[in-house]
């Protein structure tokens, strides 16, 4: 078992698809002779030849739309958009036709496409480098988003959304990209979609985040750790569709809730759970859930970035005012 | 590899002379890790590593003059070496493993689910100082309300004896929760009576539809004694009598009790009182009666008997004022006209509520069923 | 200075609009028996899109958008397609759509507001109806790249209007083809307008098929009245791409004899003699005067004809009323393979749900 980053663990994921299914090809902007400019494409060329591996021209609903075309033909595309700032080019194509191929033939056609990107801020890049604005994604019916954590859950995940038959929307986070190794077994098992994942295990708090703010969410709670307060938290991971199960389960065991998202505040994917939290778990809250998000500005330039982003004291701060209440 | 230049050491100096290396070849430095001492016209300084690597060459020995921009150490650094892999930004790296001990897929398999109460009862038990695990929820869906938390709070005086259950348990839900809950309801308030006799169905051919007689019979027991088919409020010391006879038919089943009701039941002959009862026994298996019409009863009756028990004290489920239980009919030796005769004896027994029916109500209605029961 | 590079666009016509002949003619041009059917289909679609904007009118149909005058490209663009390749339409194609399987009450059953209106025949390849304009080009050259994929002897053909042409992912269709050498055919239905924009302000290109010449691939003007140019050339144009992988735009010039739509009205816009003039140069017209030269048409068989398709199209009219709407909760159906588990207590409420009407 390789120990890998969570790019790596992309790499493999796609290695291993491709070795498995000819269906599966790789569009986009610098995939091939390049390897993709954060390597999550590196050697596929190599191993799978430019028939499979299009480096594209520089062209966002090009490349969206063009991968719809194949899906419909039988194949299965992995389409990368350089950074999440430049998938907007492809919402036309990604809204009103790959989440409604199936849905206007009813199910004649359908669009098995991954569209996936690199997101998130915290890489002190250049504007539009650093958006995280799966929020417009998670509103859209017939599509789904999924966004890995580790490199485990990057592999299984991955593997998953290229497998599964309706389109995804796979946001990988870049500040975690290179962030520490972990031991990822290349064995092509999917881990499933459409469920959270409890990192850890506790009674006294629940704190749901999803992305790079996973980071930010364990070292909070091994921080609680110390002071007594034991924090369950969970992974999302599948933005949509929501597995409020999980959520409502904890949460009706600790009475008490914080949901970590960088994205801006209002209308982010922290209000959902919010408000279904408000629907379903009214009569087991200790206090009022809180939302722990980035500012509803535009993500400043590099210097101002790490006021934008929450930290650990953040978190830290509001799970001590929550502790507060009853 | 990387070469560092000696740098301007201080406003426009153009050279420096190595009075002492702190480093030597081979040594792996890390950044602002002093690496030389120089001297300049102006002062002896410690001139730091800008990198951090590994040094493979110092250009010059102790004493030697170097000027500004010479070469003055080369270092081999990793950064040379590693594919950066980023057009834009800068990607940290770390060397820490990742910190996840056992992810769980789904949710942690949790105890019991802390206890559901209305946000207002909470703030309430807060400031009255109420451990809301020692409260008895009565609100919808087994919720605390704040009338509970007052509740708790009145019945907390008198000592109570640990109830808490340890080791492996079952937290109750649906039908026995609702049991629960109702029955202790029902302890707290009602002041039941039970009156114990006995029917002689020995004239009763063996294929006589039982329960459907002890229905008819009820209703006229009723007739004669209306008090009996009432509900009564508590709180408001209020009566309410009923024309219609609505009479719940306690099934057991294997989640629990369900009481479907059969409503007006004076109206209807013996075959639609049966055809509701087989139609009920099925909806209950099949757990599809509706939630109306399992409301509404103003007498029950519960066929106990059926598996075994001869006399039991059935309990009231309020608003309602009387429950009548049928026990297990036997053969027995009746004594009749000085003579002892196997006979076929039916147990009764009536509990009722004496804070709205009087012992004389009760009786006559009881006298009134059996007489209904025991007639061909 | 040295010129790099010239351009020339062809531009071709077989039958004018005094239906004459041109002296270079395909053999399409002398086979009675084809031109026979293609003025059958052309015959049959002037008069379903009548009666469909009658429906429209009198409550029966959604919005719809009328074929009128457009006859000859839509039906010589079907003509030309083989069974096997694929077709990807805008939305004003009933006369290559009905080529391809496609019943009438089906077309009649998307505009009435129906996704089963897609549906086509079960194994159909054809793309649905694309409303969002310009946007569908790119997806026949996805099909087109998983063809060659495949190794298939099969070439795809997108429909668009010329307001299309002036978005950017149609020029990013026509690059990425040119580009990557994909069997797909680009025919520009040039109608003259987009709503009420004339192709004069569209764009300040003297012709669109030169568009395609930025992209590196062929491109031509065809009169899209001209029944025989129009399934000739695309034809030949299908021919290049199945089997050398090229790819090519074709133009066809045309008039928009209708509003854009029932929700439209042309006279707030449109020069009142414009649709007068444009009418003299109408494809069935210019096609029936042709046949009746050659002796092949007479006014007997044009009552028969008539009377043959208002038989079929009262056929296909009657099926789609009598079709009844989906149930409610096929709302959910089909937005996954499987309706992820989050989404299926709404399914539940919907289906429980007591006839909305709305006032």
């Amino acid at each position: 078992m390789a120990e890998i980053t969570l790019v790596e663990a992309i790499n493999l994921a796609l290695s291993y698809e491709m070795q498995a299914d000819s269906q599966v090809v790789v569009i986009g902007e610098d995939v091939g002779k390049d390897g993709g400019v954060f390597r999550a494409t590196v050697g596929l060329l190599d191993k799978f030849g430019p028939e499979r591996v299009l480096d594209t021209p520089l062209a966002e609903s090009m490349i969206a739309g063009m991968a719809i075309g194949m899906a419909a033909q039988g194949l299965k595309p992995v389409a990368e958009f350089q950074f999440m700032g430049f998938i907007y080019p492809a919402l036309d194509q990604i809204i009103n036709h790959a989440a409604r191929m199936r849905n206007r033939t009813r199910g004649r056609l359908t669009c098995p496409v991954v569209f996936r990107t690199p997101f998130g801020a915290g890489i002190h890049a250049p504007e539009h480098h650093s958006e995280s604005t799966e929020a417009y994604f998670a509103h859209t019916p017939g599509l789904r988003v999924v966004i890995p954590s580790s490199p485990a859950r990057a592999y299984g995940l991955l593997l998953a959304s290229i497998r599964d038959p309706d389109p995804v929307i796979f946001l990988e986070p870049s500040r975690l990209y290179r962030f520490a190794k972990q031991e990822v077994n290349n064995d092509g098992k999917a881990l499933p979609l459409d469920v959270c994942f409890t990192l850890r295990v506790g009674e006294d708090v629940t704190l749901v985040t999803w992305g790079a703010m996973v980071k930010e969410t364990i070292a909070a709670a091994n921080t609680l750790q110390q002071e007594g307060i034991h924090a369950e938290v969970i992974d999302v991971a599948t933005i949509k569709p929501l597995d409020m199960e999980t959520i409502l389960a904890s949460v009706e065991k600790t009475g008490r809730c914080v949901v970590v998202h960088e994205a801006a505040l209002t209308n982010g994917v922290g209000a959902e759970i919010m408000a279904q939290l408000a629907e379903k778990a009214l009569f087991s809250l200790k206090a009022p859930p809180e939302r722990v998000t980035g500012w509803d500005t535009i993500v400043p330039y590099a210097r101002l970035e790490k006021y934008y982003l929450p930290n650990e004291k953040r978190i830290t701060d509001a799970v001590h005012s929550l502790m507060e209440y009853a | 590899m990387k070469i560092f230049h000696l740098p301007d050491l201080g406003e426009g100096l153009a050279e420096a002379e190595i009075r002492e290396w702190y480093v030597k070849v081979g040594d792996v430095v890390t950044v602002d890790q002093p690496l030389v001492s120089m001297e300049t016209a102006k002062a002896v300084l410690d001139v730091p590593s800008p990198y951090a690597g590994k040094i493979t060459a110092l250009h010059g020995k102790v004493n030697d003059i170097i000027k500004t921009d010479a070469p003055l150490i080369s270092f081999e650094t990793d950064e040379a070496t590693s594919d950066q892999g980023s057009v834009v930004g800068k990607l940290e790296t770390s060397e820490s493993k990742w910190d996840e001990s056992e992810v769980i897929i789904g949710s942690a398999k949790t105890k019991s689910p802390a206890i559901k109460a209305l946000p207002v009862a909470r703030v309430l038990a807060k400031q009255l100082n109420v451990d809301l695990t020692k409260v008895v929820a009565t609100g919808p869906q087994g919720l605390i309300t704040p009338e509970d938390v007052k509740n708790c709070l009145a019945s907390s005086s008198s000592p109570s004896i640990s109830t808490s259950l340890s080791g492996e348990t079952e937290s109750l839900h649906g039908v026995r929760r609702v049991m629960a809950l109702t029955m202790a309801q029902s302890h707290r308030e009602v002041v039941p009576v039970s009156i114990f006799e006995e029917a002689d169905i020995s004239a009763l051919p063996l294929s006589t539809d039982i329960t459907v007689r002890l229905l008819m019979a009820i209703i006229a027991g009723v007739k004669a004694e209306p008090a009996l088919n009432a509900w009564f409020d508590g709180k408001t010391i209020e009566r309410k009598l009923f024309k219609e006879v609505h009479i719940g038919l306690a099934v057991d089943t294997a989640e629990g009790l369900f009481v479907p009701v059969i409503k007006q039941a004076e109206t209807q002959s013996a075959q639609a009182l049966r055809e509701r009862i087989d139609a009920y026994k099925k909806a209950v298996k099949s757990r599809s009666v509706s939630p109306q019409d399992m409301q509404g009863a103003t007498i029950t009756l519960s066929n106990f008997g059926m598996i075994t028990g001869r006399y039991a004290t059935p309990i009231i489920v309020p608003p309602a004022v009387a429950i009548l239980g049928c026990g297990r009919s036997r053969d027995a030796a009746i004594a009749r006209n000085g003579q002892f005769v196997v006979g076929r004896l039916m147990p009764l027994s009536l509990t009722f509520d004496h804070r709205a029916v009087t012992g004389g109500e009760a009786t006559r209605f009881l006298a009134t069923v059996i007489q209904q029961l025991e007639n061909k | 200075m040295k010129i790099v590079d010239r351009f020339e666009i062809p531009f071709y016509q077989y039958l004018n609009e005094n239906s004459e002949l041109a002296d270079e003619i395909p053999p399409l041009a002398e086979d009675t028996a084809a031109l026979l059917h293609l003025y059958r289909l052309m015959v049959l679609v002037r008069m379903i899109d009548t009666k469909a904007i009658a429906l429209q009118r009198t409550g029966k149909l959604g919005t719809y958008p009328s074929t009128r005058g457009q006859e000859a490209s839509f039906v010589g663009i079907g003509n030309a397609l083989a069974k096997e390749d694929i077709f990807v339409p805008y939305y004003r194609d009933m006369g290559t759509l009905i080529q391809r399987g496609v019943k009438l009450s089906q077309i009649l059953l998307y505009w009435g507001g129906d996704e089963r209106g897609n549906c086509f025949t079960k194994d159909s390849q054809d793309f649905p109806f694309s409303v969002p304009v310009g946007s569908q080009p790119l997806h026949a050259a996805g099909a087109a790249y998983a063809i060659k994929y495949h190794k298939q002897k099969r070439a795809v053909l997108a429909s668009c209007g010329d307001g299309a042409t002036s978005q950017g992912d149609f020029y990013e269709a026509l690059n990425v083809a040119g580009v990557w050498k994909l069997p797909v055919v680009f025919a520009v239905c040039n109608n003259q307008w987009a709503i009420s924009v004339p192709r004069q302000v569209q764009t300040a290109a003297h012709t669109l098929a030169q568009k395609a010449i930025a992209a590196g691939i062929p491109g031509e003007q065809v009169d899209g009245n001209d029944v025989i140019a129009v399934q000739h050339r695309t034809a030949e144009a299908l021919k290049a791409a199945r089997e050398n992988n090229q790819p090519s735009m074709l133009e066809l010039v045309c008039y928009r004899q209708s509003d854009h739509t029932t929700a439209d009205d042309a006279s707030r816009y449109e020069p009142k003699e414009k649709r007068e003039q444009e009418w003299k140069k109408e494809p069935v017209m210019r096609l029936r005067r042709y046949l009746e030269k050659l002796g092949a048409w007479t006014e007997k068989q044009e009552e028969t004809l008539l009377a043959e398709c208002a038989a079929e199209m009262d056929v296909a009219v009657k099926e789609y009323l009598a079709t009844a709407a989906q149930p409610v909760e096929s709302m959910f159906d089909y937005l996954y393979a499987q309706l992820p588990k989050a989404y299926e207590k709404q399914r539940e409420e919907l289906k429980n749900l007591e006839d909305v009407v709305h006032g």
